[in-house]
């Protein structure tokens, strides 16, 4: 029962983090989630049998930097918008190249 | 006299039927009410896993006017970007435009120019309505970054239209006279096929948008021999039940989770 309350606390924190790490960072919440409830129970089920338990540190602890990367990222990540300039630079040769093309085309108006 | 009654009321159908068939042909080519030029449409584009949303690009859809010698013509030009915070993980930058008829929005000319982290692929359709044909150019970079280039004529049926066309003219249709659950069938020729996609009038719906709370006509669409856009209600978009009937809110469904399209500002509407 501990063992599966470990792999799992592991899979998920380490999951967790990365998805913190990426541009995904909000979908990131719900490993975390996960791992943390995981830790607890770890946690609860080593008080009552007396043993100490370390991996409960491991997971918190990546559970921590995950939150803590999640909610920087989402208060200050701003929607911005990257450089656009070669797709403007791209629409404007085709606009040019179309222009070109056009006029060789035969155009019924009534169509 | 039964056999020459039935052959002519079999002659009264064929009739009724060429009528009908004329009436569909001409709704194809059906005037232009809805789109001017210079309208401007700004839209958010975003992935949903069970709830969390992740703003992931920005498309814009823009009409302006083309002069040729010839004619003037209305380009439409679509183009999505990703989030500067995507942009090292997965760049997208893609333009989609089409120049067309401003009365009637009968297409001309097609082209698809994309980049999506590290692919490239442009793709050019040139309408000859009087034969019905397409000639097709396509361009694709090799892995050793060289084109590749192909050449086609395509034999089209006459209505068939390219896709920021129907996505126009989806628009153009006439909403306001059809009732909750029609449907109507539209032709769309995409990488080269022809692909057949249905557009179903679900029902009125008010919803809050970026733009004002709106009354809009939801619109369901699927693809009868595709597999991209699956399933008949799970691909939704939202038009302003309104004389621009501008899409506010579109939902779609991919295998995992779900894609939103929101609006974030329109102008130069025509009303």
């Amino acid at each position: 029962m501990k063992k599966v309350f470990i792999v799992l606390g592991f899979i998920t924190a380490i999951l967790a983090t990365i998805l913190a790490v990426t541009p995904l960072s909000n979908l990131a919440i719900i490993p975390i989630i996960v791992a943390f409830l995981c830790g607890l129970m770890i946690l609860f089920i080593s008080k009552k049998q007396n043993t100490k338990t370390k991996t409960i540190q491991y997971i918190f602890l990546l559970v921590i930097i995950s939150l803590a990367l999640t909610i920087y990222k989402g208060v200050f990540n701003t929607t911005e918008l990257g450089d656009t300039e070669q797709l403007e630079q791209r629409a404007e040769e085709n606009l040019e190249d179309s222009k070109e093309i056009l006029e060789d085309l035969e155009i019924d108006e009534d169509l | 006299m039964i056999i020459k009654s039935l052959l002519e009321k079999l002659k009264l159908m064929k009739n009724y039927f060429f009528a009908f068939m004329l009436v569909i042909g001409l709704q194809s080519f059906a005037q232009n009410k809805t789109i001017a030029s210079g309208e401007k449409l700004v839209y958010t584009a975003s992935y949903n896993m069970s709830g969390i949303l992740t703003d992931i690009a920005q498309v814009k859809m823009e009409t302006s006017e083309v002069k040729t010698s010839k004619s003037t013509l209305l380009r439409l030009k679509c183009t999505a970007a990703t989030f500067k915070k995507w942009d090292n993980f997965f760049k997208i930058r893609d333009l989609y435009e089409s120049y067309v008829n401003p009365k009637t929005l009968t297409p001309y000319l097609y082209k698809r120019d994309i980049s999506e982290g590290g692919y490239y692929k442009f793709m050019q359709y040139k309408f000859s309505h009087k034969t019905n044909t397409v000639q097709s150019n396509r361009k694709k970079k090799r892995g050793d970054g060289t084109i590749w280039e192909t050449n086609k004529t395509l034999k089209l049926s006459p209505s068939t239209k390219d896709l920021v066309t129907t996505l126009y003219s989806i628009r153009n249709m006439d909403i306001h006279k059809a009732n909750p659950g029609d449907q109507q069938n539209l032709t769309v020729l995409f990488d080269n096929e022809e692909t057949v996609i249905s557009v179903r009038y679900v029902s009125k719906e008010t919803i809050s948008t970026n733009i004002g709370r709106k009354e809009c006509y939801k619109l369901a669409i699927s693809m009868l021999n595709g597999n991209v856009l699956k399933g008949s209600n799970s691909n939704l978009i939202w038009l302003t039940a309104d004389q621009n009937k501008i899409p506010v809110y579109a939902k779609f469904k991919i295998p995992v989770g779900n894609g939103e399209l929101k609006i974030d500002s329109a102008s130069g509407l025509k009303y």
